[in-house]
């Protein structure tokens, strides 16, 4: 910590305490508690119970069905992340350069924000009801049969869709944003070396946009493994059926559908291990941005 | 901006009109579904459930919002649409207010004293940064219960502040004022908690501001938690409440679409005012917090 | 005056002091909507039936959520009286002994008659133990029966199948002759597994179909229904059958919608139908079985769910719990239940009352679920006991929503719902130890 502090011995420590009991109560009790019961299998109201050692992460790790779910998680965190990502710069890009009505378009393209992922489930299900979701009819006049709930990749789309559409807006913001702080000298300079607007782009903004983009890499990285949650859950009526999942679904099917605790736990584990995995290396590049901006 | 007086004003024209072509579709997309909410919740549910949305409206929409407003399904009749508003809006607020106190202070401790376990303190404050309540929520679940916390608004809030999202955001938000201010503070003989309220805190409005708006909205938006630690009708969010009716959609009479559609816009609403009413604040404070 | 005064003070003390003596219960339950209201009628008005006790149905989501939310509770002593458990879940409920309170034991002990003679034949042991004990007491009962447009099969000119090869070589092609598509079904796992080992009396797993033990292997795996599935691959290619999904409704859309004319939904659905002024005449039946499996098809198992009463609960609120069973079992709230909601009567006095009442002259179609979980039973067809059943349902789901996808093969789909349901049942016993 670089900056020139105080020297009092009590005081930050009343500071942390809040906090700091808050994380350990809700925090670290609870997923120390996973850690432990993902070495049982325990009857879910608390009567038996049997020591199986590592078993519960061999079955997994042994397990068809999940190495197609992590699969999938991946697959299905990449889509997110891009569509949202390109979606949203070029949305920005234009709102950046129009004049007229540019206020009128941020507000616009930004509230979805703050619709709930139930919610925009919910909105998901209408748009591609199988007997008249305005999609699904669209699809129909293309050719193709939409089928969501039927066809996995029909309703792997669909989750995707949903997704994106949900998180456009944050992107947005901070693209615009980031595009609104670059310095006019710089784009003055680049208009004179650039003639054509596309190597303008990829030359200049671009690269000036790279910080921006990184820390939104890793917000929708983390957002299409754990936010999606309720888009998922809405958007499959709560059945998995043959439907894909993420892992995080997973954890929610076999735990709190299917009260299998020892499983559930040691997939929980397994997630925190991998997002532990991303923080790190979250704060490392976060923090070496820092010392350049 | 600058570049748009250069080129010859031909090429101009069709590109400005191309960009708003493409403004104009991306506006679309994040607008129409809530036009069709509107709409589908203005016509019987009799109809809905045989044509889907279109292009025709109702006269349903007072019946429905009525039904959504002050209806209550319960049995205690006490969740009413009113009733979860208010719920909502107390999870909402409680969340944002509890997080930000928390945080600044947490935050505060960090970045300007020297301490001893700094280090440590850290670590176990921001691991919890991305792991959402979601994957260990049977055993939190079992930790409010211990506590005799459910179907209280405490026991609602509290679990969802421990993660460290607030105390970063303040953190990265800290390192960025300048340490000439604490100097200056020094010289003139302002301690610790001086400088914190005189100085810090107003210092800090905009991105308190930000982060009450994205506070509020996750909280408002939260809906495995609710559901698992209120069993009062009481108690239940909008966001709750929706699931409620959504899951009749898939039971065995006429489903009320025209409640749960209005029920959603009633749920999205008031985030969605705070966004845009104080969207200078919130984009100022999302995009400032990450430097 | 000051008579009427002092009256109306002992009428206020006596109110009082009555509302006081209330012993308070809750119920939690998995009702949802129109559904849920009607519990709440049977709640109030148990509460104005006597005095002595105030119950409070709490919704607490979809059966899933409902079990986890009780067990939760359960862990932390904050159990309701009364848990709602549907069939998937009783292995667990049942399995936990001590949390819960047999309802044979509860009512005998409070006083209450009973009498598992009482019950419907279909409904009496699919929530007791190996010796026949009633642990939980069947509430919401329904079974599969197969709806039909009666308009469909008129202009079709054919009669609604008793078997499967009436369905497959008469049937379905006058249907799909007439512009329809045949048959569609609400849940693959219910209707064409479970209800299809009873209704043709055959073993569904080990250990009398997991009640004697809980070592117990699936016997999913066997040639009747691969060869049933095969068939039903083969109506889908041949436009006779079509899967909308696994999401319930679904695939009862398109029957309310007239482009399907066949549908095999649950008989308590039978209300929400009568509901939607659908725009055609329907009714009902019972399930078709193969006369190639059997040539005496049996009764089928109860679908939906029952009320366990919770342990660790005082004197005072278990004798209140057993007062709502014993209310929930006479003939008129069993007869009000049926009429709102289509789900079966679970006594015979019930039933009776419903007959005498005329009820089924007005509506035939609403007695189908009764008379067949009233067909004659097989040693197979009390009822089954899994563990982690839930996840069997879903691994099901998961492969037959291949085979119609294409995605695998009648064969493959088999091996892999009998490996991976083993391993359950596996680590479910383990869970027990």
């Amino acid at each position: 910590m670089k900056k020139a502090g105080f020297t009092q011995a009590w005081l930050p420590i009343l500071l942390l305490v809040p906090q700091l009991s808050i994380i350990l109560i809700f925090f670290y009790w609870p997923a120390a508690q996973a850690v432990q019961s993902s070495f049982y299998l325990q009857d879910p109201f608390g009567f038996g119970s049997t020591f199986v050692g590592a078993d519960n992460y061999t079955d997994l790790l042994g397990n068809a069905e999940y190495k197609r779910i992590a699969w999938f998680t991946v697959i299905f965190t990449v889509s997110v992340t891009f569509l949202s990502l390109s979606l949203a710069l070029l949305l920005a890009v234009k709102a950046d350069k129009v004049i007229r009505g540019a206020k009128g378009y941020r507000t616009l393209l930004m509230w979805v924000y703050a619709v709930a992922p139930p919610v925009a489930g919910f909105i998901g299900l209408i748009m591609f009801n199988q007997s008249w979701g305005p999609i699904t009819r669209t699809f129909a006049a293309l050719g193709h049969d939409l089928k969501i709930g039927v066809n996995y990749w029909d309703t792997a789309g669909a989750m995707i869709a949903v997704s994106v559409w949900k998180q456009i807006p944050v992107n947005f913001i901070f693209f615009l944003s980031g595009l609104q702080s670059i310095p006019r000298s710089v784009r003055e300079a680049a208009l004179i070396d650039n003639r054509s607007a596309s190597s303008r782009f990829w030359g200049v903004t671009f690269p000036l946009l790279a910080p921006t983009g990184f820390f939104l890499l890793i917000i929708n990285i983390t957002y299409a493994l754990f936010d999606t949650f309720g888009v998922i859950d809405t958007l499959v009526k709560g059945e998995p059926g043959n439907n894909p999942m993420t892992l995080v679904y997973k954890v929610y099917v076999d735990g709190f559908r299917g009260n299998d605790l020892g499983g559930s736990s040691a997939q929980s584990v397994i997630l925190m291990v991998l997002v532990l995995a991303l923080t790190v290396f979250q704060f490392r590049m976060v923090e070496r941005r820092i010392h350049y901006t | 901006m600058s570049d748009m007086t250069n080129p010859p004003r031909r090429r101009l024209r069709l590109g400005t009109i191309m960009d708003h072509a493409i403004l104009i579709i991306g506006v679309l997309v994040m607008v129409l579904p809530l036009v069709m909410l509107v709409q589908m919740s203005s016509i019987p549910d009799t109809e809905i459930i045989k044509t889907g949305p279109s292009l025709h409206f109702g006269d349903q929409l007072d019946d429905n919002f009525e039904k959504a407003m002050f209806g209550a399904t319960g049995f205690s009749g006490e969740n009413a649409g009113t009733r979860m508003l208010m719920n909502s809006l107390i999870l909402g607020i409680g969340f944002a207010v509890g997080k930000i106190v928390i945080g600044m202070m947490a935050a505060y401790a960090i970045v300007y004293f020297r301490l001893r376990f700094a280090t440590l303190a850290f670590w176990v404050i921001f691991t919890t940064l991305l792991l959402p309540l979601e994957v260990r929520i049977l055993p939190s679940y079992e930790v409010v219960q211990n506590l005799g916390m459910v179907n209280t608004y405490h026991g609602l809030i509290i679990p969802l502040i421990a993660s460290a999202t607030a105390t970063f955001f303040f953190r990265q938000f800290f390192r960025s004022v300048p340490e000439e201010l604490v100097e200056a503070a020094r010289i003139d003989g302002a301690g610790p908690v001086r400088f914190f309220i005189d100085i810090l805190v107003p210092l800090s409005q905009t991105m308190i501001a930000a982060m009450f708006i994205i506070m509020f909205v996750f909280g408002w938006n939260q809906y495995l938690w609710p559901t698992m630690i209120t069993t009062e009708e009481g108690m239940f969010t909008l966001v709750r409440g929706i699931k409620q009716i959504v899951q009749v959609l898939e039971g065995n009479r006429v489903p009320e679409f025209g409640r749960a559609n209005l029920l959603a816009i009633i749920a999205v609403v008031p985030p969605v005012l705070i966004v845009v009413f104080f969207q200078s604040w919130f984009v100022k404070g999302l995009t400032e917090s990450d430097k | 005056m000051k008579k009427l005064t002092l009256a109306s003070a002992a009428l206020t003390a006596l109110w009082t002091g009555a509302a006081f003596a209330e012993t308070e219960i809750t119920w939690w339950h998995a009702m949802g909507g129109d559904l849920g209201e009607t519990v709440n009628q049977i709640a109030a008005d148990f509460n104005a039936s006597q005095d002595e006790y105030k119950i409070t149905p709490v919704f607490k989501g979809s059966y899933e959520e409902t079990l986890t939310a009780g067990i939760a509770a359960f862990r932390a002593g904050e159990q309701p009286n009364i848990m709602q458990v549907f069939d998937a879940g009783a292995a667990t409920v049942i399995g936990a002994k001590g949390a819960t309170v047999p309802v044979q034991d509860l009512l005998t002990e409070n006083g209450v008659d009973f009498d598992i003679n009482d019950y419907i034949s279909g409904v009496r042991y699919f929530y007791a133990d190996a010796d026949g004990k009633m642990i939980g007491m069947p509430f919401n009962s329904s079974s599969p029966i197969m709806y039909y447009n009666v308009d469909a099969l008129a202009a079709a000119g054919v009669t609604a199948p008793k078997t499967w090869e009436e369905f497959q070589t008469v049937t379905a092609p006058a249907l799909k002759e007439a512009g329809y598509t045949a048959l569609s079904q609400s849940h693959l796992p219910w209707i064409f597994t479970e209800n299809f080992m009873s209704r043709h009396n055959l073993p569904f797993a080990t250990n009398d179909n997991g009640y004697t033990g809980t070592d117990t292997k699936i016997l999913v795996n066997n040639d009747a229904i691969k060869a049933h599935f095969t068939a039903v691959t083969e109506w889908q290619d041949q436009g006779y059958f079509e899967w909308f999904g696994t999401g319930w409704g679904d695939n009862q859309t398109p029957f309310e919608e007239g482009k399907v004319a066949i549908w095999l939904g649950s008989s308590g659905s039978f209300g929400g139908l009568a509901n939607k002024d659908l725009g055609f005449e329907f009714s009902a039946d019972y399930l078709p079985y193969w006369e190639a499996v059997t040539e005496a098809p049996t009764q089928t198992f109860i679908g939906g769910a029952a009320l366990f009463a919770m342990a660790g609960k005082s004197d005072a609120e278990n004798k209140a719990t057993a007062a709502f069973f014993e209310y929930m079992t006479k003939p008129e709230t069993q007869y009000f239940w049926h009429q709102e909601t289509g789900y079966v009567p679970i006594t015979e006095a019930a039933y009776d009352l419903a007959k005498a009442d005329g009820h089924y002259d007005r509506s035939p179609a609403a007695e189908v679920g009764i008379k067949q979980l009233s067909l004659p039973a097989g040693d197979y067809t009390k009822g089954y006991r899994m563990g982690f059943y839930v996840q069997i349902r879903d691994v099901m789901n998961r492969e037959y929503g291949r085979i119609l996808t294409g995605e695998t093969s009648v064969e493959d789909a088999f091996n892999a719902i009998e490996k991976e349901a083993n391993e359950l049942l596996a680590r479910f016993a383990k869970t027990q130890g």
